[in-house]
């Protein structure tokens, strides 16, 4: 089977009822699929559904998950009635192997992600030291990769001392020292300023090119995706209502993903126009 | 007002009725002894029984209230006479006069509450007045710090500053908005915790002092205490179980409905 | 990108921090002292009423036990002794034996209560936390509903109990007498225990260590780098542990307070000779030293246990070092 990793048929149920219903996602080594949709759209609840994490009560009740990664496979919702908490425990156990080694999650809010007790270098070592198979590299060498220009002044720093942008890289950074062949990125370039928003949008094309990540990059602004999308999914109200290549925006059929288009270049026209 | 809030004012009211009573009627300590009836069970004549001495438990229950409601009350008005001026005047104006308050509240405090009202009542002897004084001194830090906190909030408010820009007088805004409006839940809240840290406190000082006849401490025998009549029937073989396990329950009973209804009030206080 | 702060600026931050909390520390402690003699100088009856009846030998001994000094004259030799170790001298309760020898070996005594009070709260503070999890449990209830009870009435319900509770045992020759029954100066392993226990309970330590724990552990889980965390197939528990130190030092040194007015209570109710038993003798017997002693002993464990947790905190969170 072929690396990568094949969501069918994403089933989310929260108290007030279904939250996302038929959805289908793949995340592919080298290529970076962008998954596209407003607010309450149910996106990062699909994402998070790759990674076991969803906290809404039921949660996810229909799922075919497969993880492949060289000759291994995981299916961690096979088999089971995950209406059940019996289940979900059993859920629970499968999905820590693959936790962090093959899929990771860069969150959106960078800063609230690291630990505000430690510093930079030692969730980097504590990231380090979780790895399957020992790298020679020390922090500062998976800071450099991450874009910083002087990673021994940034390993002291605290997660309070950090910028937005800082914090986003330092983000990466333990996402690569982690080694996660796959990178859920959600919404990592919201809320910061335009200057940013490109430097990190270079990494991650930089992690695709050069060290063969695959990513899932959600976000809600479409203006990415021309440059960054070898596939785009959008997502209204908890389906799926496009899925096609990134080169072909222009023929999106779905009205709402059509909306969303129209409204983007507007706005991108009118203010550059 | 929720549930719990509505049981301890139906407590407190209890406490305030069984006082009026008492005061009313009076009790006369020497009068009451009567060995024919000792360790009698709870019947029609005696509600809950006789001590060890043939005294009407129930009256005894009843006419103790004496002892802490009056001092209580006046514990309560010192407190906050000590406590929400200062508190209100530091949060009012800030900066150095206030660290200078808060430094006097501070010091307060570093005495724990107990060791301070030992301390007073070693001094000044123990009649309860003295020891509702050293319990209202013990406890203004708190109300003070609590004061401080609220006014402090309220005074970078809008409706605040628009009110001094309007040229309401600062008393006015200080006393009448803040204070009253606002504050008064909150000063009502720490009065009744105040009150029942004092029948605590009385409690305690009483059962000590009983234990330890002429020690001095607490409201002395035969003038009954709840304190007093739980430590009075120590060492008594079959004696009557009420005459112990009643006012130990009226303790109980009276501190937690204070505790409630202060609970109850802060249902309604929006900060 | 904003520049880091360089590290000697680190450090001075964090220095001037501690600096400040032990020098409000020093000042507290220094306003202690002069209340408690202010105080002690407004006596209408003192310590040599109590011994002398005649008033030529009163009033010499009013001069010897310097007992007719302005309350700042005491008191600056109180503070400038105390540095040096003297607390000055017991007038009444041990005469001539110096008060820091006399409250040694009590301290030490009732060093152990607070000391096991205040593990027993934070140990079953925070196990009752992980164990309800914010759900609404009757047993919360009723602990909280037991806690606000005065301490003598917890300790008389325990050994009443206990007590009839042995005796009905013994009625039906099922034990033999036990060693503390109805003894109450009898040492044993179960009063300190019941001591402990009740001074645990009865400061409401177990009740607030509970609900600052539920409150924190709620935050903790749901914060971002817990969920990171789980994410990275990361253990979860040295992250939720040391975010929980800084709120538990907060809550335990709040308690200090309430630990030692409780010693005072259960000291005096269970029979341990520590220095709240000798508190009660000394305010009984008008010694004035010894009195002042313990309460100056006793202030100085509240601002120190303040002053700890301070220093723990900053030492543990990096947040509180560069905050004025």
């Amino acid at each position: 089977m072929p690396d990568g990793v094949v969501l069918r048929g994403l089933r989310v149920e929260g108290p007030q009822g279904v939250l996302v219903q038929g959805v289908d996602l793949d995340v592919l080594p080298g290529r970076i699929h962008v998954l596209v949709g407003a607010s309450g759209s149910g996106k990062t609840l699909s994402a998070r559904s790759l990674l076991g994490m969803v906290d809404a009560r039921p949660g996810v009740t229909q799922a075919t998950l497969e993880v492949t990664w060289g000759d291994q496979t995981w299916r961690p919702y096979e088999g089971l009635d995950l209406n059940s908490r019996r289940a979900r425990a059993v859920a629970e156990r499968r999905f820590r192997p693959l936790r962090g080694s093959i899929l990771g999650y860069l969150p959106q809010d960078a800063r609230r992600s690291l630990d505000p007790l430690w510093t930079v270098g030692r969730q980097l070592r504590a990231a380090l030291a979780l790895r399957e198979q020992p790298h020679d590299d020390g922090p500062a060498a998976w800071l450099a990769r991450a874009g910083f220009p002087q990673p021994e002044r940034v390993e002291p720093l605290y997660p309070h001392e950090l910028s937005g942008g800082m914090a986003q890289r330092a983000s990466i950074a333990l996402a690569l020292a982690r080694g996660s062949r796959f990178l859920l990125a959600d919404e990592p370039t919201t809320g910061l300023d335009p200057t940013v928003q490109e430097a990190i949008l270079q990494e991650l094309l930089a992690l695709r090119d050069q060290e063969g990540v695959g990513l899932l990059f959600i976000t809600h602004d479409l203006r990415i995706v021309p440059r960054l999308a070898d596939r785009l999914y959008v997502m209204h109200a908890g389906s799926l209502v496009e899925d096609l290549p990134g080169d072909q925006l222009d023929q999106l059929t779905s009205q709402p993903a059509r909306a969303l288009w129209q409204a983007t270049a507007r706005i991108a026209g009118g203010v550059l126009g | 007002m929720n549930l719990s809030g509505a049981v301890g004012l139906a407590v407190m009211s209890a406490v305030v009725v069984a006082w009026g009573v008492s005061l009313v009627s009076g009790y006369d300590v020497v009068a009451d002894v009567n060995p024919e009836h000792m360790n009698l069970g709870p019947a029609s004549a005696h509600w809950l029984g006789t001590d060890h001495l043939g005294r009407d438990v129930a009256w005894r229950l009843v006419t103790a209230s004496e002892v802490f409601v009056g001092p209580g009350l006046f514990a309560c008005l010192l407190a906050l006479l000590l406590g929400v001026p200062a508190g209100a005047w530091a949060g009012w104006v800030g900066g150095l006069g206030a660290e200078l308050v808060r430094y006097v509240f501070t010091v307060i405090a570093s005495l724990p509450r107990f060791v301070l009202v030992l301390l007073v009542c070693a001094i000044y002897g123990s009649s309860v007045w003295t020891l509702a004084a050293a319990a209202a001194v013990a406890y203004s830090p708190a109300i003070a710090e609590a004061v401080y906190s609220r006014i402090a909030t309220f005074r970078g408010r809008e409706f605040v500053l628009a009110a001094e820009a309007h040229g309401v007088h600062w008393a006015r805004i200080l006393g009448w908005h803040l204070l009253w409006v606002n504050g008064k839940t909150l000063i009502a809240r720490h009065a009744l915790q105040l009150f029942a840290y004092f029948l605590l406190v009385e409690t305690t000082l009483s059962y000590i002092g009983a234990l330890e006849a002429g020690a001095g401490f607490g409201v002395p025998e035969p003038t009954p205490s709840w304190g007093n009549m739980i430590a009075f029937e120590w060492g008594v073989r079959h004696g009557n179980q009420w005459a112990t396990w009643a006012p130990a329950l009226a303790i109980w009973v009276v501190i937690l409905g204070a505790l409630l209804l202060a609970d109850g009030l802060a249902e309604g206080d929006h900060a | 990108m904003s520049a880091p702060p360089p590290d000697r600026r680190r450090q001075l931050a964090l220095l001037s921090a501690l600096g400040r909390r032990f020098g409000a520390f020093v000042l507290t402690l220094l306003g202690a002292a002069l209340l408690a003699q202010v105080l002690l100088w407004s006596a209408p009856g003192d310590a040599a009423d109590l011994l002398a009846g005649d008033p030529e030998l009163r009033a010499a001994l009013v001069v010897e036990m310097g007992l007719d000094r302005p309350p700042h004259v005491a008191w600056w030799a109180f503070v400038t002794h105390a540095l040096g170790g003297d607390l000055g001298r017991s007038l009444t309760y041990r005469p001539g034996m110096a008060v820091l020898e006399l409250v040694q070996p009590a301290a030490l005594r009732s060093l152990v209560l607070v000391v096991g009070a205040l593990v027993v709260s934070l140990l079953v503070g925070t196990a009752l936390a992980y164990v309800t999890a914010g759900r609404r449990s009757l047993g919360r209830r009723l602990l909280q509903a037991v806690s606000i009870a005065p301490v003598f009435l917890m300790a008389w319900v325990l050994v009443v109990g206990l007590n009839e509770w042995a005796f009905e045992l013994m009625l039906q020759d099922r034990i033999v007498r036990p060693s503390w029954f109805a003894l109450p100066d009898q040492e044993s392993l179960l009063k300190w225990a019941l001591a402990i226990g009740v001074l645990a309970v009865g400061s409401s330590a177990v009740t607030e260590v509970h609900s600052a724990c539920e409150d924190e552990l709620k935050a903790i889980r749901r914060s971002g780098y817990v969920d990171a965390a789980r994410a990275r197939g990361a253990r979860l528990w040295p992250h939720v542990l040391w975010n929980l130190v800084p709120p538990l030092t907060t809550i335990a040194s709040s308690r200090a307070a309430f630990f030692v007015g409780g010693l005072v209570v259960v000291e005096k109710v269970l029979h341990l000779n520590g220095v709240g038993a000798m508190l009660w003798q000394a305010c009984r017997l008008r010694d004035v030293p010894l009195a002042l002693g313990i309460t100056f002993v006793a202030a100085a464990v509240v601002c120190g246990a303040r002053l700890l947790a301070d220093v723990l905190r900053v030492t543990v969170d990096p947040r509180l070092r560069t905050q004025t």
